[in-house]
């Protein structure tokens, strides 16, 4: 899949120290990213907020002239917003997500996972049209909730396109039965699991060419089930 | 408080068994001096008397006493005389009879002699063949029972009477002793009372008043001591939490930089690979202080229950399998391949827990694997369940421990928590992390050698019914 366009966006980082800023301006520089902003007081962010208009704010708690949650309170707009900050109490990342805040990044952190995680919150709020998830034999249509299968358009449950959503937002990756039966039928779902299968074998149905020998909905023995994108 | 009566009990045995002896004792000691003080019968005055007028020889010429009695007589300073039946004169008598004794007697005369005294002088009579001799000893050598006469039922029942008196007399000494005893025991009971609150940590206040007025204002004053020093530890504790957690958060800035600009430094192609790999050092041994503080900081927190602990029924059995896959999904399976050993019939593990704080503990024990064994090995978990508990394992096959050491991780407490020397007391903070948070939830954390040749982190927590 093609993220190119995400990388147009534009960035506002507030952080009170200026060798940090530098930092990860120069990170996000290399990994492609040219809209970039800085402020070091909520003053200046909150003026820049409206003159920049970003599209993603990167957050620090701590600022000299107030605090990143009380700048939560004041911004208007509605970009995403990650803080970035050295408070790694559970109350801080707590009141942070209470605020809004898409993700909660406690410092240090490895240049890499920043940047994993700022795609990753672009692409939820910034969707390409009509995304077409590419199986091997299938793809999926997540905006109508469709397998296309030899030109064939086979509708899914609602059951079905939560499942495939959880496994297709962690593509290649297992998923546990457990965060599965979650995404299904909700909190602390114990006992579900002969169901769950059930689903599955639905799915795989209507998205694998030969069902019995599944290659892109498989099994991890005890574990869970990994959904296998092609291009990923 | 339950040792008061047996107190009193104990006290009261003793002194009823002090009165027994005592009693007994008494009964000897009087026994003793009767027998000792009283003549023997040979020597009794009766019984001289007695053998006197048997030893009387009569003839023509009158009576005759043999020359050894009449001796003895003397010796002891005893007169005697003989009064005859027939005339109630006297017919015989030794030199040394006073002259104050009369020379005739009256049948009452003879009665009163008989039982009491002549003139004064004790006097004690014996039968001769046509007489009685009476021997009169000196003046206050003898006391005489003159008059003594009894009722005789007394006399039949002095025992039962004597034992009467004493059980009388035994109970109301025991009554005194016992109302006395409550008297005094009575502000004793809030002293017993503070003192076992003290030693359970809770604030005493008892009323200084009465006897032991001192020993409670003592016991106050520790209370006080007790409830302050408490304080100042728990204020202790928080401000060394604090300290730490301070420290760390400090630290996060700058440690974010070294490691940002190492992580770009290790992926810029413009440099050598000599280059890139020192810098991917800095990032490791950076990531290395990272982890360190965080563990840090939670185990302090928890070692002075400062981690507010969130608790709600959980599937341990997910939440283990969520960390399996996540360090699963890390790609590490070609180093460090992990096995699900799990039953597949076993589906429901419920516990009560604070997800994060298990998270973090499964995280620990893998993560612990992995570091522990730099040149790869296998991982094998496993979630088991009884009636009562359910139980995680983390096994691996790598390098494993020495017995002592796995004795030390076992029994030992961690440098953090140890008030001794530390020297020589190397291991991270993740076990002892685990450990917190399974302690914290009721469990146990047992750590031994498995049959893989590897290192074995189990710990169970109480299943839910």
């Amino acid at each position: 899949m093609n993220n190119d366009y995400l990388l147009n966006k534009r960035i506002l980082l507030v952080d009170d120290e200026q060798e940090l800023l530098d930092m990860v301006v120069s990170i996000l520089r290399e990994a492609g990213f040219c809209q970039i902003a800085t402020a070091k007081t909520v003053k200046n962010a909150l003026d820049l907020a409206d003159s920049f208009q970003p599209e993603l704010l990167i957050l620090d708690v701590m600022l000299p002239d107030g605090d990143g949650f009380s700048f939560m309170e004041k911004r208007k707009g509605s970009y995403p917003v990650l803080f970035l900050t050295a408070c790694g109490e559970d109350d801080d990342k707590l009141r942070g997500f209470g605020l809004g805040a898409d993700d909660y990044m406690v410092k240090p952190f490895l240049p890499k996972e920043l940047l994993f995680r700022i795609m990753a919150i672009l692409k939820r709020s910034y969707k390409e049209e009509n995304p077409l998830a590419k199986l091997r034999g299938s793809e999926i249509d997540f905006s109508r909730a469709e397998i296309i299968k030899n030109g064939e358009h086979i509708s899914l449950t609602a059951k079905e396109h939560n499942l495939l959503s959880v496994l297709y937002r962690n593509a290649g990756r297992i998923v546990t039965i457990d965060t599965l039966c979650e995404a299904a039928w909700g909190d602390n779902p114990f006992g579900y699991e002969n169901s769950l299968m059930a689903h599955i074998r639905r799915i795989r149905e209507k998205i694998e060419l030969n069902p019995s020998q599944p290659v892109s909905l498989v099994t991890v023995k005890g574990l869970g089930y990994k959904l296998i994108v092609e291009g990923r | 408080m339950n040792n008061l009566p047996k107190l009193i009990r104990r006290f009261t045995g003793i002194l009823l068994l002090s009165f027994v002896v005592l009693v007994l004792a008494n009964f000897a000691v009087l026994a003793f001096l009767m027998v000792w003080q009283s003549p023997s019968v040979a020597d009794s005055p009766y019984n001289i008397a007695i053998q006197t007028g048997k030893a009387f020889q009569t003839s023509e010429n009158g009576y005759t006493l043999p020359e050894e009695i009449s001796t003895q007589l003397k010796e002891q300073n005893v007169w005697a005389f003989v009064v005859d039946n027939d005339t109630l004169q006297i017919v015989w008598k030794t030199e040394n009879v006073p002259d104050t004794i009369p020379a005739g007697y009256s049948l009452s005369d003879i009665a009163d002699l008989s039982v009491g005294y002549l003139d004064g002088y004790p006097t004690y009579t014996g039968s001769t063949e046509n007489g009685i001799v009476v021997l009169g000893y000196p003046k206050d050598s003898f006391w005489k029972h003159t008059r003594a006469s009894w009722n005789y039922n007394f006399f039949a029942h002095l025992p039962q009477i004597i034992f009467l008196v004493l059980t009388v007399n035994i109970s109301v000494i025991l009554l005194i002793y016992v109302i006395a005893n409550m008297k005094f025991l009575k502000p004793v009971k809030p002293i017993t009372k503070g003192i076992q609150n003290l030693s359970v940590g809770e604030p005493v206040h008892i009323p200084e008043k009465g006897l032991l007025s001192d020993i409670s204002a003592n016991i106050n004053r520790t209370s006080d001591i007790l409830q302050e020093q408490r304080q100042q530890l728990k204020k202790k504790e928080t401000a060394r939490a604090n300290w730490i957690a301070g420290v760390s958060h400090d630290i996060r800035t700058p440690l974010s930089m070294i490691m940002g600009y190492a992580g770009q430094l290790k992926d810029d192609e413009n440099l050598t690979g000599e280059e890139r790999r020192k810098a991917e050092v800095i990032v490791k041994q950076s990531k290395r202080m990272q982890n360190l503080i965080n563990d840090l900081n939670l185990a302090s927190k928890l070692e002075y229950n400062m981690q507010p602990i969130n608790t709600a029924k959980q599937n341990l059995l997910a939440v283990v399998r969520q960390i399996v896959v996540d360090f699963i999904n890390m790609d590490i399976e070609d180093k460090y391949p992990i096995k699900w050993l799990t039953d597949e019939a076993l589906t429901v593990c419920p516990v009560n827990v604070d997800k994060d704080l298990l998270k973090r503990a499964v995280s620990n024990l893998i993560q612990n694997s992995i570091n522990h064994n730099e040149q790869g090995c296998k991982i094998y978990i496993e979630v088991t369940a009884d009636d009562n508990y359910c139980t995680a394992i983390v096994s691996d096959d790598g390098i494993g421990a020495s017995d002592e050491l796995i004795e030390k991780l076992n029994k030992t407490p961690h440098y953090m928590l140890c008030d001794e020397n530390t020297t020589g007391q190397q291991h991270g903070l993740g076990l002892l992390i685990v450990k917190q948070i399974v302690s914290v939830h009721g469990g146990e954390t047992v750590i031994t050698n498995n049959s893989y040749g590897g290192f074995t982190v189990k710990f169970m927590l109480p299943k839910i019914k």
